[in-house]
């Protein structure tokens, strides 16, 4: 799959070859101001997890929230009683009610149990172009909060051809803004005293994407898993991710 | 009296018969005489208690605090690159097998080949049973990868790219995150791999 450079407005044509999906992803470069995508990459089953197309006037304060898994695939299991992919749901709308009382547009890339593949989530962010996409996820192990960005090599035009982004490495050109955010962030959360680490991650769909990203993990602070399923704890990582946020605010968007 | 035109064919048929029983016997006992060398070969060897050893780095999870340790081992020696390549891995896998292990696998989790396919690339193959009983998580995942490739690429120089495979097939993800598709940089998995042993 193929994701061309500085696009604006989008068209998708997909193919399938040798059972391998392959999707050509063009892009016309027009002088007119961007348009939100006229239809859906890859249809979901629930139109609530298609961005919003409300959000172009608020372009650059427009964070995309991705609660991982969905559907039949759980995540995690933390413990018999919670999933992964039911925590990651309600820090992603705890969250997005932090930013936007601190005035910063948010949406969810899905806002219910349903299942988008990892080339589905890049491919509708990549659509929005959002000024930041956190994907959020929930473990047990670890303490705290990871921040991770691609395990990728950041040279940009690595791998691609010509206009076109080679998929498996679209973030490369974007990974240094991707990286910068993470340690204003990581830096941000520090202050706090909150337990937070910084590092690279072999992680899809954080790869395909072309604007910002970073995942977030979120891990018991107590080393108890009961707790990721607290509201009390999630309102407060929810809080502590959104204040981090609100300070590199005007930063988003920008290069490093 | 049996006329001569029947009795010349059926003891030459009966020759016939009884010279392809002969030969077939024969081939048998050579194919069971040749398939033993190779069923003993296909047999995991065990190394010899006694026999020369030589001082590897790994490099170890530690699930608390979650970072990444080195640690010396003995494992035995031999020529072999790609002999060499298993043994390391089964050095760090046996770590994890300990009964205080700093980083469970689930039972049955080992390190079936490594292929050398080029001087440049190499390919893990290890058992589904590590895939599919591996804690699911970023960072859970992360660590087991990066500590198979850096063990695998600091004491094998040359190796520049890795692919992970399970019981011979290419994976999606180890457990829901870490990306088995694709291959892995070692360059980048060394800088990840400080990342995480600086924690």
């Amino acid at each position: 799959m193929l994701w061309i450079k500085g696009g604006r407005v989008r068209s998708w044509l997909s193919c399938a070859a040798g059972g391998l999906a392959c999707s050509l992803i063009l892009v016309a470069q027009v002088a007119t101001p961007p348009a939100q995508p006229q239809t859906t990459p890859n249809p979901t089953p629930n139109q609530q997890s298609v961005p919003s197309t409300t959000a172009a006037p608020m372009r650059l304060q427009f964070i995309m929230i991705d609660p991982a898994h969905g559907g039949s695939e759980s995540g995690a299991i933390l413990n018999p009683a919670v999933l992964e992919k039911d925590v990651n749901l309600a820090f992603a709308r705890r969250l997005r009610q932090e930013l936007s009382s601190r005035g910063i547009q948010a949406q969810l890339l899905r806002d219910g149990d349903v299942l988008l593949t990892t080339d589905q989530r890049a491919s509708m962010v990549n659509s929005a172009r959002p000024a930041l996409y956190i994907g959020i996820h929930a473990a047990s192990q670890g303490r705290g909060m990871g921040i991770y960005t691609a395990m990728l090599s950041d040279d940009p035009g690595a791998g691609d051809r010509g206009p076109f982004l080679n998929w498996r490495t679209a973030q490369s050109a974007t990974l240094p803004r991707s990286r910068a955010t993470q340690q204003q962030l990581a830096e941000a959360i520090q202050k706090t005293g909150f337990p937070v680490r910084a590092v690279g991650a072999p992680l899809r769909p954080l790869s395909n994407i072309v604007v910002p990203a970073l995942a977030i993990e979120i891990a018991p602070t107590t080393g108890d898993t009961s707790q990721l399923a607290s509201p009390d704890y999630q309102q407060m990582v929810s809080a502590v991710l959104a204040n981090a946020i609100a300070t590199i605010r005007t930063r988003l968007g920008n290069a490093p | 009296m049996i006329p001569r035109n029947v009795v010349i064919p059926a003891v030459l048929l009966l020759a016939l018969a009884t010279g392809m029983s002969l030969y077939l016997w024969q081939l048998r006992r050579r194919e069971a005489s040749s398939a033993r060398p190779a069923r003993v070969a296909a047999q995991h060897v065990i190394p010899p208690v006694s026999g020369p050893t030589e001082k590897v780095t790994v490099f170890v999870v530690y699930d608390t605090p979650g970072e990444l340790r080195t640690q010396s081992i003995s494992i035995p020696l031999f020529s072999d690159r790609q002999r060499r390549a298993e043994e390391l891995l089964r050095g760090l896998l046996n770590i994890y097998a300990e009964k205080n292990s700093p980083h469970p696998l689930a039972p049955g989790a080992e390190v079936r080949e490594v292929y050398l396919v080029s001087p440049d690339l190499a390919v893990i193959d290890v058992s589904s049973a590590l895939v599919d009983g591996h804690t699911s998580g970023i960072l859970a995942e992360e660590l087991t990868v990066v500590s198979l490739i850096q063990t695998l690429t600091r004491n094998i120089p040359g190796i520049m790219r890795v692919k992970i495979l399970a019981d011979g097939k290419e994976r999606e993800t180890l457990a829901g995150h870490a990306d088995l598709s694709s291959f892995y940089d070692v360059s980048q998995v060394s800088q990840v791999a400080q990342q995480l042993a600086q924690h």
